[in-house]
Formats: structure tokens, C-alpha cells, sequence
């Protein structure tokens, strides 16, 4: 019905979610699908940076339970338990600690969807594997599978556990950080090596170690504060964002 | 090349060819390019790199030389390591704006908290106002504000949580508002909060010829500390005039590098 009334800003009209140009000075902004890949699917755009809207036309999101922060047209918000995986899913999501509470969200219109004012950053998926702490995953295409992962002693040196949640398939994600994220590319002749608690997600085919400077000095109080590091090799995308979670690594 | 990211048609997507060298990559970030050079920069406030970068706590051995030319406040030295390498870098505080300032021959105070980074062609020294350190000399650093950073011009009055830092200029000094302070209604005012206080009755005030740097917002970044100074007479905040109980040892005053305590502190607790 009333779907298409909402007419965005004249600085956003740019086709469904596409957005051309860069309008916000800073973070990523949108991605859209390769071209002639349409499918009825929602489509995601940033409003300001730290706003997702959403455009469905009868489909589907799934999003972070309570972070839609204002819907026109017809939405319908359910809440699903252990995050949209079935039974095995949410048994495995309770051991590991990634625990999801995510709603889907089905309708006609627009729907908003904020949190706590983080930075949000679209990543379009076409295929690949995007590997995200829960807690900053804030909306997926309903489309996109999600799991959980193990991710070694990257997670445990962030102070998140030693598991991660992974989004797979063809759409598009938001992910929330803190001040808007840097994408960095890691390719064979470059690998990079990022601080545990900037670490936000990433995606494509990389291999991560986790890197440890710890000396003698360390425990003498003379460490280079860079303790502990992931090291990222391969084919692919790192997000990193411009402040530092308090890790078990913070001053060392 | 790589499939993921599609220039032009998503986010940017940096490499280290096109990351900047020495600029801001945003106004959160910056970037430092390492050519076999070294940096001084604070504890934690790396958030990735590309390349071969090392990064050691001050009290090395090695860097006993750097350190005599360039870093002449030992005292909080386990606050800063020294990054070397070759690579590009990136550093960051707490999703706050960071702004890199050039100085040519010059020298700047800034508060201690601010200072994220610097060349060690700079030379770091305490200032003797408590809580500021000043740099002096040729060279690139690169400071963090809450909000962006205004310059402004002497003779100024300033809000003491807005100041950044000061460039050329001599050190500020306290102004009060005397007309609203002092007097019967003045008293009355302060001793029972009636007839208001518009919180803006002291200020930092300048004079003389420089630039002076604040922050867009009155929220102050954390204190870092400056490290102790000698307990002498006629040293502001060395305690130097009181006789007894006031050594290196009192609480409150930051301990040596290399001094074994403080736990919390290192693991960040």
C-alpha cells in the first residue's frame, strides 16, 4: 500500500537503497547487488550513518531484538529464538556463548532500525563469509544464513568468548561499531595485523592467527602496549573500528 | 585481485597503496606510514597495521638513545612505546576525532590526554603546568579532541574544559569574574546557589601572540598522566615546600618505569 509514499530526502533518492556518491563524510556506506542480480529482497541504506532503513516489499530481516527504532507501512515483528537456526542452532549458540536474540521483521514499508547510536556499516554478500561478534551484528537479509563458529584465541584475547557468529549467502548484513569502521583489504602480498579490541568483523577467504608479543618485559611493565594482535592472511575484508574494547590485553 | 568490494559501488576499501600516508584515513583514524622510521606513540592506541612494524616499551635498552634526545619526561615513559618498522599504521582513541598538526620549529602545549602519537624528530617535554606536556621542534603529531579542534587567537578567555592545547603563546592564567563572585550578592550567590551560577565565572585566559586549540565539546578526555617532577622547592607540584611525608613514594604521585606494582594498570584491569 503505502509503501513507496515515504519519500526520502532529496540528498538519499538515489534507486532503492542504492547509494550513489558519498553523502556521509565518513564510514561505508551501501552496496549493492552486481548488476542484473535482483531479487525481491530487502533492501538496506544508510540514513546518516548511524540509521538503517530498510525497504520490503513482503520480505523479510531478520535484525537485533528491540532495535527497530521507527517502521511505516505494515511490519510485523516476531521473535525468534536462538536466532532463526532451529533447535541445534540455539543449543549450539547457548554453549558457545554467542547467544543471539533476534527478531524477523516482515512487512511493506520501511522500517528503521538504530542501536545505542553505534556506526553502522552495510556489507554486501554475494556468496562469501562474513564473520561478526553477535553483539555487533545488528540486521541481516532474512536470506543470509547465520551460524556460529570457533575462532580460537582471537576471541578470547577480545574478552568475547572463543566463538564467533558467521553470516553466509547472497544480500546484505549491517554491522555496528564503535566510531564508523575502516575497511582494510588483506590479499597474499599484504597481510595485517590488527589490534583484538578494534577488530569488528570480517569477510572472504582469510585465515587469522593470533599473534603474541609477549616478552619479559611485558611482565616487567615495559611492553610495546601491543601485546596481542590477529594477523590476518588470504583473500578479503577487515573491518576495524577507531576505538578499543577493554581487552585482558588493554595496557600490556 | 579481490572479489570483495567493488570500488566506487560500496564502502572504501583500503590497501596499503591507498591508504593515506600521514593523513587521516577518517576523522577518526589516522594513518602513519613507516619507512624504516620510528614513532612515538601511547600505549594501545595501534588498531592495525600492515607490514613489519615492532613496537617496544620505552625503558628498552636500545632505545636509551631516542629517548634521551627526544623523550624528556622518563617519568611516565611506561605510557608510550616506540613503533619502528616499515609498513602503514593505524591509530585511533576511543572512536574520538583525531587530528594530526605540523609544527616547523615551533612548540605547542597540549594536555596530556590529548597527545596520541609523535615523530621523534619532536622533542616531548613536561610542562610546568600540571596535566600538559609541550613539544618542541620540527616534526608531525597527531592529537585526539572531543570534537573537532577550533584555533583561536590571544587575547582569549576560554573554558578550562574546552582547551586542547596552546601554541607560541605563554602559559594562561586564571580569570575570575570578579563582579560576580566577590560582593554581598556575590557570596550569597556561592554559599547558597540562589540567583544562579552560570558555571561560566573562571576561565583560562590568554595573552600575547599564538594559536590556542579547544575542543568543540566541554567533556574532557581521561587525564594521562605526565609523570612526577622533582620534589624541589619552587617546582609546581613537586610538594618541594612541604617538609616531610612528601616524597616519590606518596600516593597520588605516578611511579617509575620499571618499578614493579600497579598490576591493575598493566593488564587493564
Amino acid at each position: 500500500m503505502n509503501a513507496r509514499t515515504s519519500v526520502p530526502p532529496l540528498w538519499q533518492t538515489a534507486p532503492l537503497g542504492v547509494r550513489s556518491g558519498w553523502v556521509s563524510t565518513h564510514g561505508p556506506c551501501s552496496v549493492h547487488l552486481p548488476g542484473g542480480y535482483f531479487r525481491s529482497v530487502a533492501m538496506f541504506r544508510l540514513q546518516g550513518s548511524k540509521v538503517l532503513a530498510v525497504d520490503m516489499t513482503g520480505d523479510a530481516v531478520k535484525a537485533k531484538n528491540g532495535s527497530m527504532v521507527a517502521y511505516d507501512g505494515q511490519m510485523a515483528f516476531k521473535k525468534l529464538s536462538g536466532g532463526g537456526e532451529g533447535l541445534r542452532g540455539m543449543v549450539t549458540r547457548r554453549l558457545t556463548g554467542e547467544q543471539m536474540t533476534v527478531m524477523e521483521v516482515k512487512g511493506h514499508g520501511t522500517c528503521w532500525f538504530a542501536d545505542r547510536a553505534s556506526e553502522i556499516n552495510l556489507v554486501g554478500l554475494r556468496g562469501d563469509k562474513l564473520c561478526v561478534e553477535a553483539g555487533n551484528l545488528l540486521a541481516t537479509d532474512a536470506g543470509l544464513r547465520t551460524g556460529t563458529t570457533f575462532t580460537g584465541l582471537r576471541g578470547a584475547s577480545q574478552g568475547n568468548g572463543l566463538f564467533t557468529t558467521t553470516v553466509e549467502g547472497h544480500g546484505q548484513a549491517a554491522i555496528l561499531s564503535d566510531g564508523p569502521a575502516v575497511v582494510l583489504r588483506v590479499s597474499p602480498q599484504y597481510p595485517l595485523i590488527v589490534d583484538p579490541g578494534a577488530y569488528v568483523a570480517h569477510q572472504g577467504n582469510v585465515r587469522q592467527s593470533f599473534q603474541s608479543g609477549v616478552t619479559f618485559r611485558t611482565l616487567l611493565g615495559e611492553g610495546g602496549g601491543e601485546a596481542f594482535q590477529i594477523r590476518f592472511e588470504g583473500d578479503g575484508l577487515v573491518y576495524v573500528q577507531p576505538s578499543e574494547r577493554n581487552t585482558i590485553a588493554g595496557d600490556v | 585481485m579481490s572479489t570483495h568490494g567493488t570500488p566506487g559501488a560500496g564502502p572504501v576499501v583500503y590497501d596499503p597503496v591507498t591508504l593515506p600516508a600521514d593523513d587521516n584515513v577518517n576523522a577518526y583514524t589516522f594513518c602513519v606510514e613507516l619507512k624504516g622510521g620510528q614513532w612515538f606513540l601511547q600505549k594501545g592506541k595501534m588498531i592495525a597495521y600492515y607490514g613489519a612494524i615492532e613496537f617496544n616499551g620505552i625503558g628498552l635498552g636500545r632505545l636509551d638513545r631516542l629517548v634521551r634526545s627526544s623523550f624528556h619526561s622518563p617519568l611516565h615513559a611506561s605510557d608510550w612505546v616506540v613503533a619502528e618498522g616499515s609498513g602503514k599504521m593505524l591509530l585511533a582513541d576511543r572512536a574520538f576525532d583525531v587530528n594530526s598538526y605540523d609544527l616547523d620549529d615551533g612548540n605547542l602545549t597540549i594536555r596530556a590526554g590529548n597527545l596520541l602519537a609523535f615523530q621523534p624528530s619532536l622533542a616531548l617535554k613536561q610542562s610546568i603546568v600540571p596535566g600538559f606536556l609541550t613539544l618542541i621542534g620540527t616534526g608531525k603529531f597527531v592529537a585526539a579532541s572531543n570534537g573537532p579542534v577550533v584555533f583561536m587567537e590571544p587575547p582569549i578567555r576560554v573554558d578550562p574544559q574546552a582547551l586542547v592545547g596552546w601554541a607560541d603563546c605563554p602559559s594562561p592564567f586564571h580569570h575570575y569574574d570578579h563582579g560576580y563572585l566577590t560582593g554581598v550578592l556575590g557570596g550569597l550567590r556561592a554559599m547558597t546557589g540562589f540567583g544562579g551560577v552560570s558555571g561560566e565565572e573562571h576561565q583560562f585566559e590568554f595573552a600575547g601572540a599564538g594559536t590556542v586549540l579547544l575542543q568543540s565539546t566541554e567533556t574532557l578526555m581521561a587525564e594521562a598522566a605526565t609523570g612526577a617532577v622533582p620534589p624541589e622547592p619552587g617546582v609546581p607540584g613537586g610538594g618541594g615546600t612541604a617538609p616531610g611525608g612528601h616524597g616519590p613514594q606518596s600516593s597520588g604521585v605516578p611511579r617509575l618505569p620499571g618499578q614493579l606494582g600497579d598490576l591493575q594498570r598493566r593488564f587493564g584491569l
